[in-house]
């Protein structure tokens, strides 16, 4: 049997088959459809399984990514919200947090958008919960009806219910609810108590908002790409790629498509943590450069790192996603010289059109794709992508723009520009790293992206990792990743108690609560009892603090007049970041979750015999010229491809393959390991 | 005036850095400011700094100049009012002051806390790691420590001179207990200096790590480096945009000082001379007896003044303490702005917002970049008392308003002026202290009318849960944020409390320690913001919008913008025909509109009258208190 996973990209749809028998991937790109995406994935999937010399009958499981509802959210294009709130909360999303960007006269920059859901469209309802879950006032069930008759006349296509303290006592959202679907049966409505169980309604309700408007496009999605599967007679499990890098049901994202809005990149650390865990390196830092931005993230024990919130354009929802740093930094990222005379790189971008100069179609500004082609880290005659034929001279006259002023050859500055953007991912990798109170030189860097294997060894060196992985297929990692997936959801419930005053008796019965929803839930996706696997989290922190520190128990933990235990797990992850403690400070459970999963077996990774060790040059391309600290050097150009396990490749060296070019710089040296990963280790013999 | 050339600063010369290494490094340095303020964020407690964030951290040079950071680094003035000197400061020492008056105005009111940390790498001293946050809460006479009728600074709560919190390393306990034994929030109080030292730590720290990465010498260069690159910068700004032999001046007024002082002037002239940029404020009000005195730093007036320049032409530019030579700043002794001690300092924030409301307006005429004035300032908010259970509680809250309009750009709703800062949500408010927040909305009409419109006040309404008392300070209730270049001003402020029985009564803008029970409401207005350019000439799509939104009755869309709005449309040939009636019967519009006051005289006497009226009422309700649970 095969499995197969399809991530639908901005420009590009990847394709990634698994050979459960062999072992062996094949992977596949086709340029995305964005008028009808499920077209470009039917295409990219027959001409994947062609190239196995397959059908769609032999596909098992397939794991689909989509950006169908990033999309949506960037571009404003979902559905038309109505909204109902607790009277005198209605401008909740017009007022948000008040949130305006440094530093002093910030305000004066932002361009803020319009609230999701137009306060036209927005009513308010008689009705009151307070903060212990008590009915104050109680619901204006004509209200809601008038309401609702109003908000469809004008024409909402949805409606999305977010009432004060429904986090609590979610009571009043459900029989509004009720009392909608009754009086119209086809309108969708969500309610915020079952997309957020955490305080602050702007939050919740902005994320209710986002859902309901994303929903009808997202479930007809859903629809479409269903029976264009069952047409080509795929007779497999479906799942759909979630923000947290776990998978569902087609049905379940129809529920709450907002899980999915961060369904590609979450592919990439799901992947890497995989390949780390099997690798035996499970400590590592991700580096994924596009064209616009990096992804970064960081992984400990294999475990891919979870957040509780998105940040899209200006919206931040609460969602949970795999926990990356994003910055503005990418091949296409535009290098300029401020006022007072410093460079400058991103987070402007030439995007994919007119695109970096190097691409031909027009662009004049110098970015780091052009420095790398100056240099020749992309070496000359080597087409971006398999397809895209590089033009040299537009790069070079592109980044003589800003070698004049700073008094520098074209060689020089673009040499400046990557040092600069280097210096901006470093920045990134900081922050998940040093930040948080992580040694980098006990992690391994596993790159990828189009660009990440480019800048990957620098990188490696900037913050000292322990080695640079290149995975095999690093243009396709999302991908790789996604096949890794296990079925999940979480459960979480906003607690609130001291640790020293819950009986574990207490926590217990709200675990136990949770675990049978997820039980439930996986029930529902079709997991099998022993593959079943539930995670249990208690979020804490010192009392009233902003933080909360995801500390995982057992069940049989929980004995006790108190919930004490998690105090010392706390403590020690809060030294570890901040450095200090607060004995006299009582510790706050602020939410309990409960993350069920379902393992189903997508790939597996088949190790190679061990080789005698061997100098790489069978893969030797031929040599060329690339720039390396201020000169020219006789570099020799590699095919990925023509490496094997064993392989040595002495830097200065570029190691090319379809859609990425690996670069190895002098003093380095690269190993290709028995996955098929190159190693980047200081050359300690040079 | 004369001015007197001193010699260049010494960072002006040539600079032994590469470009590249110097750019990393400026960028690196940037980086070390944000990791400064997440840590403190995310580990404080108190609601002003967890969920508000009003703290600004800083990062200076071994002579204490600041290289990145907001305020202008003060670590002169520490030293030079502390008992160390700069050769026996130790690796992991901390300096902790808030006393605004050895702080020359660094810290401007007993609540901010400054801590300083001077960075070693290789034993020797390479610069200082600073964070200034806003503590809850630190003794004296009211809850939050911003008596608003306070008449001396020690009314105001316990002042720390500068001690060392940490001596190489240990914590000295022993002061921070004292110091939080003091204040009404010792937990919180405690937890946040705790978070602020760690704050420093972070930024010691990276700074450290540059050092180590480049080299401690490089390092040195490239903050001498830094400073010049943004002095040359300023210059080149300063000598693009502000024309020489010009003076441009402005006014404005400050309500009151909480005794039943004012309206308050502030006023600045702005000329330049050369690459000399002056600004004087010679022509401000002498200081008050109340607690709105703001004890302006010169330092931290001179970035003020450079920050606005380059966030309205080019905010890639690092700010740091490069230009300090080039901004010369007179602020007459015994001012509003330079009050003596022991005057009041709590409440200055009203003062503070009002000057940057000036110096928008002077820029506005000498660059041409239109600001209208703003909501005046952000209110703190205090309601403390006893809960049922005997437990006692404080809350302190900071609450926004209008922003200005700028040309091309309405202004914000109910958005914080300050960056970076967040409005509180009211399920966290009603989690941990008992009130419910029954409305919280945009203030229609209090939006200033204009091409573009300025930002509409809020108006939030809190029903109070156990018996307590409440404190605030707000302003702009006796005048109004103006408009610009035919804008119309904003709405003034207003606070009515209404007791359980139906009772209303008008507060003024500062209030401290009014009793309120179960069941009182209090609804809390804020300013709004002026517009900018003629109001007959804003989009009437805009307008309709505005009425949509529930920002703007159709009344006053007809009446200031001449817009005729029906069912949420705009009737074309009505307001054609509005317009035209409005245009001919009005005379030339004022470059700056501070709409309908009465004379300063008459003004004076409201505002006094206002207050004795108040505080009659205050001793009625004092003197029939139910509790007493105040302060």
């Amino acid at each position: 049997m095969y499995n197969v996973a399809v991530d639908v990209g901005g420009t590009f749809t990847d394709v990634l088959v698994f050979d459960e028998e062999s072992g062996s991937l094949t992977e596949g790109k086709v340029l995305s459809t964005p008028d009808d995406p499920s077209r470009g994935v039917v295409e990219g999937m027959e001409a994947v399984c062609e190239k196995v010399g397959i059908g769609f009958t032999d596909l098992h499981l397939l794991f689909h990514g989509t950006t169908v509802v990033t999309n949506m959210i960037l571009t404003n294009t979902g559905s038309r919200v109505g909204l109902l709130a607790t009277k005198g909360h209605e401008q909740v999303l017009l007022l948000a947090r008040a949130w305006t960007p440094g530093p002093l006269y910030g305000w004066m920059a932002l361009q803020k958008p319009d609230p999701p859901a137009d306060p036209t469209d927005t009513i308010g309802i008689s009705e009151r919960i307070g903060p212990d879950g008590s009915i104050l006032t109680e619901l204006d069930e004509e209200g809601v009806r008038e309401a609702v008759a109003k908000l469809v006349d004008r024409g909402v296509e949805s409606l999305a219910i977010g009432f004060l303290n429904s986090y609590v006592n979610p009571a009043h959202e459900r029989r509004a609810r009720d009392i909608v679907r009754e009086a119209y049966p086809d309108l969708s409505v969500s309610i915020s108590a079952d997309i957020g169980q955490e305080y602050g309604e702007y939050e919740r309700t902005l994320t209710t908002v986002v859902n309901t408007a994303v929903q009808p496009r997202t479930m007809l999605y859903m629809r479409n790409f269903e029976s264009s599967m069952r047409e080509k007679n795929f007779g497999g499990r479906l799942s759909i790629v979630r923000s947290d890098g776990g998978a569902m049901s087609t049905q379940a994202v129809s529920e709450r498509p907002i899980q999915i809005a961060l369904s590609g990149p979450s592919g990439g650390v799901t992947g890497s943590a995989y390949l780390a865990r099997e690798m035996g390196v499970p400590d590592i830092l991700t580096f994924d450069m596009g064209g616009t931005s990096t992804d970064v993230s960081l992984c400990r024990d294999g475990e891919t790192p979870v957040r509780r919130d998105i940040q899209l354009g200006y919206f931040q929802f609460k969602s949970p996603a795999v926990d990356v740093h994003s910055v503005g930094a990418g091949g296409g990222s535009i290098a300029f010289l401020s006022a007072s005379g410093a460079l400058q790189v991103g987070p402007a971008s030439a995007g994919a059109d007119p695109g970096p100069a190097a691409y031909g179609k027009g662009g004049e500004a110098p970015t780091v794709t052009d420095a790398n082609v100056v240099l020749h880290r992309i070496p000359p005659g080597v087409a971006l992508g398999g397809t895209l034929a590089l033009d040299e001279e537009a790069a070079r006259k592109a980044v003589e723009t800003v070698a004049e002023p700073l008094g520098m050859g074209v060689e020089e500055a673009a040499e400046a520009i990557l040092a600069v953007v280097n210096e901006n991912m470093h920045a990134a990798l900081r922050v998940v790293s040093v930040e948080r109170g992580h040694d980098p030189r006990e992690f391994g860097l596993v790159a990828f992206g189009g660009a990440g294997p480019m800048h990957a060894n620098a990188l490696g060196r900037l913050i000292r990792s322990r080695s640079v992985i290149v995975p095999p297929t690093p243009g396709v990692m999302s991908a790789f990743g996604f096949l890794s997936s296990d079925i999940q959801n979480e459960f979480p419930e906003t607690y609130l108690r001291t640790a020293e005053e819950t009986p574990a008796a207490d926590l217990k019965a709200t675990v136990e609560g949770l675990v049978s929803q997820a039980d439930e839930w996986l029930d529902g996706e079709g997991v099998a009892g022993e593959n079943k696997r539930f995670d249990l989290y208690a979020d804490c922190r010192y009392y009233m603090q902003n933080i909360q520190i995801p500390c995982r128990f057992e069940l049989d933990e929980l004995k006790g007049d108190d919930s004490a235990f998690l105090r010392g797990r706390f403590e020690e992850a809060h030294r570890q970041r901040y450095n200090f403690d607060l004995p006299d400070s009582p510790l706050e459970i602020a939410t309990i979750r409960v993350v069920g999963r379902g393992t189903i077996r997508g790939v597996s990774l088949v190790e190679s015999e061990d080789r005698i060790s061997e100098d790489g040059s069978g893969s030797v391309l031929r040599e060329d010229r690339v720039y390396f600290g201020g000169e020219w050097l006789d570099t020799p150009i590699h095919y990925r491809g023509k490496l094997r396990p064993g392989d040595n490749v002495d830097g200065p060296a570029v190691v090319v393959q379809d859609d990425t070019t690996t670069v190895i710089e002098p003093g380095y040296r690269g190993t290709v390991d028995r996955f098929g990963n190159i190693l980047i280790e200081e050359d300690r013999e040079s | 005036m004369t001015t007197q050339k001193q010699a260049l600063p010494d960072f002006v010369r040539e600079h032994d850095i590469d470009h590249v290494t110097l750019d990393i490094i400026e960028n690196a340095l940037k980086n070390i400011r944000h990791e400064m303020d997440r840590v403190l964020v995310t580990t404080a407690v108190s609601p002003v700094i967890r969920e508000q964030a009003d703290e600004f951290p800083l990062i200076a040079d071994r002579k204490g100049r600041m290289i990145v950071g907001q305020f202008g680094s003060p670590v002169d003035t520490v030293l030079e009012n502390s008992p160390y000197t700069v050769g026996e400061l130790k690796d992991g020492d901390v300096i902790a002051t808030n006393d605004p008056y050895m702080m020359e105005g660094s810290t401007s009111h007993l609540p901010d806390i400054l801590l300083v940390r001077p960075i070693f790498h290789s034993d020797e001293r390479i610069g200082y790691a600073l964070q200034w946050g806003n503590l809850m809460d630190v003794g004296g006479s009211t809850a939050g420590s911003i008596p608003i009728d306070a008449r001396s600074i020690f009314e105001e709560g316990v002042r720390m001179p500068p001690v060392k919190l940490y001596n190489a390393g240990k914590l000295n306990e022993e002061v921070l207990r004292f110091f939080c034994h003091n204040s009404r929030t010792p937990r919180e109080t405690r937890a946040d200096v705790m978070a602020i030292a760690a704050g420093t730590a972070a930024g010691a720290q990276r700074v450290k790590d540059i050092c180590d990465r480049f080299g401690k010498d490089t390092y040195l260069e490239a903050c001498d480096a830094l400073l010049n690159r943004t002095r040359t910068s300023i210059i080149s700004l300063i000598r693009q945009l502000i024309p020489e032999d010009q003076t441009f001046e402005f006014e404005d007024y400050t309500d009151d000082d909480g005794l039943g002082n004012g309206p308050i002037k502030l006023k600045l002239a702005m000329w330049r001379e050369g690459d000399t940029l002056h600004l004087d404020w010679a022509g401000s009000d002498d200081q008050v007896p109340g607690p709105v005195n703001f004890l302006l730093n010169k330092e931290m007036f001179q970035m003020f003044a450079g920050v606005f320049l380059i966030s309205a032409v080019d905010p890639t530019i690092l700010f740091n303490d490069g230009y300090a030579d080039i901004i010369e700043v007179n602020i007459p002794d015994g001012s509003i702005l330079r009050p003596k001690e022991p005057a009041p300092l709590s409440n200055r924030l009203v003062v503070m917002a009002r000057l940057f409301d000036v110096l928008g307006a002077v820029y506005a005429k000498a660059i041409g970049f239109n600001v209208s004035g703003s909501y005046g300032t952000s209110p703190n908010f205090v309601y403390s008392g006893v809960k049922d259970g005997g437990e006692p509680f404080q809350t302190m809250e900071i609450l926004y308003g209008g922003i200005p309009a700028i040309p091309g750009k309405d202004g914000l709703d109910g958005h914080s002026w300050w960056p970076e800062f967040l409005a509180v949500p009211a399920e966290y408010m009603e989690t941990y202290y008992p009130m419910i927040v029954d409305e919280y909305s945009a203030r229609r009409d209090s939006c200033g009318a204009g091409e573009f419109r300025g930002g509409c006040g809020i108006k939030k309404v809190y029903r109070f849960l156990s018996d307590g008392s409440i404190t605030y300070q707000d302003d702009r209730a006796h005048t109004f944020p103006y408009g610009v270049a035919g804008g119309k001003p904003g709405a003034s402020s207003r606070k009515t409390l209404i007791r359980k029985d139906g009772e209303e009564i008008e507060l003024p803008s500062k209030v401290r320690d009014v009793p309120v029970y179960v069941g009182d409401r209090l609804v809390f207005e804020t300013a709004g913001a002026g517009g900018v350019g003629d109001p007959l000439e804003r989009d009437p799509e805009a307008v309709a919008k505005d009425v949509r939104w529930g920002l703007v009755s159709p009344e006053a869309a007809a009446s200031d913008h001449g817009v005729v709005v029906a069912d949420g449309k705009v009737d074309a040939d009505a307001t054609a025909s509005k317009r035209g009636e409005l245009r001919s019967s009005r005379g030339e519009l004022p470059g700056f509109d501070h709409g309908d006051l009465p004379a300063l005289e008459e003004q004076r006497r409201v505002i006094a009258e206002t207050r004795r009226r108040f505080n009659e009422w205050l001793s009625g309700e004092l003197g029939a208190a139910r509790t007493n649970s105040g302060g």
